[in-house]
């Protein structure tokens, strides 16, 4: 629908006007035979009922609408409009091509979002400012808030509920395997890619570690801190059948030839930046594992893998 | 009403106050009530014609999809006439049905139906009576309008 004539300044030619709602011309454009010009909006709704033209009759369709001659559209864009929040206070006046961005600035306009200055700082029309309660509002965002987490709550329990269904059952196939394993030779080439596959899955969720001082290294812990990394092996979700002879791989002891005692550490200390490591979480001490560590040589590795524990120096 | 009909409205209201038809007193429109919804509309009847003389009040009713949909008028004063209802003063013209447009406005309306009463449309009738009469004794009919025009219409004098 065009603008309203008693918005302009001065008089306006009656070509300017929309032969539909009888305003000024907004977004018009015009029918293709005999150029009479309407408002996009009014046209449209014409169209809807009948597929003429409003003047005189002549066929169109939507699809033959064309933009209006530039002539047309500088008259226009010269016009003079008070600006549509003149009832609020505005007492601008604007040309018309400049209209829209006098609107998206206007501070009169009563719907223009303005945050609250009463301390909630919620960002709301300016209208309704003056009926707005800060402590009303806030209640309402925290009661859903408050809602939503309840949900998430209802969610995560039956997640979990699930989720111990799932571990028994694995529990249950694996006791499967094991016991395939025993009485077919056959399938313990199948058991041992399942379980290669299962490491190489846990080494995959574990953070990559560097050590930056490997002279920190605790190579006889005692049997406090081994129990300490295989309770934090355990909750990282290292698989079963690793797990103890890993923990028994974080002393010297037990190491390859090439890491056995102190001089033989020294010696091939230089090898020791190819080690691939993955961190165990939360602690100062990391994993080396032969999938990680093709490259590696035997003396330098052992299986199914070695831990490492530092005094510091692990990132 | 919506604000189009309503500045529609508004708009051609004043057109046919300045209008020289309304000078000439050959039409006339009225508010009924201080919405723009319903209004009343006068016509003079043409000249050279059994209506000469008479003033003829319109009910003119406003829809709320105005100038979408054509306003819908109905004569008040009673006429004779083949294309007019000499009971309730319906009105068959193709201009207040399908062939509305748009940018057809209250004072185009009122002067097309003056037309009408000038150039009647014997094949296309509303009042089956009227029409029979009209084209098989022509004389019957001039002087049965002419009489209604003085019973019904010619009380009321142009100012």
């Amino acid at each position: 629908m065009g603008f309203d004539l008693v918005r302009f300044v001065g008089e306006v030619d009656e070509e300017l006007l929309c032969p539909i709602c009888t305003g000024v011309l907004q977004d018009p454009v015009q029918a293709p035979a005999c150029e009479h010009a309407f408002c996009k909006g009014c046209i449209l709704e014409w169209l809807l009922r009948q597929s003429t033209c409003p003047v005189d009759r002549l066929s169109v369709n939507v699809l033959q609408l064309r933009p209006v001659p530039r002539i047309l559209k500088n008259l226009l864009n010269r016009l003079y409009i008070v600006c549509e929040n003149s009832n609020y206070g505005c007492q601008s006046v604007v040309k018309l091509d400049t209209l829209d961005s006098h609107l998206s600035e206007c501070e009169y306009n009563p719907k223009r979002p303005f945050p609250c200055e009463q301390g909630c700082g919620l960002i709301i029309p300016k209208d309704e400012h003056k009926d707005h309660n800060c402590v009303k509002e806030l209640r309402e965002l925290v009661q859903k808030q408050q809602q939503k987490i309840n949900e998430m709550h209802q969610d995560m329990a039956t997640y979990r509920y699930e989720m111990t269904g799932i571990k028994d059952e694995m529990r249950v196939l694996k006791g499967y395997v094991r016991a395939l394993r025993v009485c077919n030779p056959s399938v313990r080439a199948v058991a041992d890619e399942l379980e290669r596959d299962e490491i190489e899955r846990w080494s995959s969720s574990l953070p990559q570690a560097r050590v930056t001082r490997w002279g920190g290294m605790i190579s006889t812990p005692d049997e406090y801190l081994q129990n300490n990394i295989k309770q934090a092996l355990i909750e990282s979700g290292c698989p079963a059948h690793i797990l103890d002879d890993l923990v028994k791989n974080c002393h010297e002891r037990n190491w390859p030839s090439g890491l056995s005692s102190l001089e033989t550490r020294q010696h091939n200390r230089r090898h020791y930046d190819r080690y691939n490591c993955k961190r165990i979480p939360g602690k100062q001490a990391v994993i080396v594992l032969p999938c990680d560590n093709i490259m590696v040589s035997d003396d330098m590795m052992s299986e199914p893998g070695l831990i490492m524990i530092f005094a510091h120096g692990i990132e | 009403m919506n604000n189009i009909a309503t500045q529609r409205i508004k708009r051609e209201f004043k057109e046919v106050i300045k209008s020289e038809e309304l000078a000439k007193c050959s039409i006339k429109v009225d508010l009924v009530g201080d919405s723009y919804t319903e209004l009343k509309g006068e016509i003079a009847g043409p000249p050279d014609t059994p209506y000469e003389g008479g003033i003829f009040l319109l009910e003119i009713k406003v829809p709320e999809t105005y100038p979408f949909n054509p306003p819908k008028v109905r004569f008040m004063t009673k006429i004779w006439h083949p294309n007019i209802s000499s009971v309730t003063g319906a009105i068959c013209l193709d201009i207040l049905k399908d062939q509305w447009a748009a940018a057809m406005t209250l004072r185009t309306v009122l002067l097309s139906l003056q037309a009408l009463m000038a150039a009647a449309e014997p094949d296309d009738p509303q009042d089956a009576v009227v029409a029979k009469q009209y084209k098989e004794y022509p004389e019957i009919f001039a002087k049965t309008a002419s009489h209604w025009t003085n019973v019904y219409a010619g009380g009321i004098i142009c100012s």
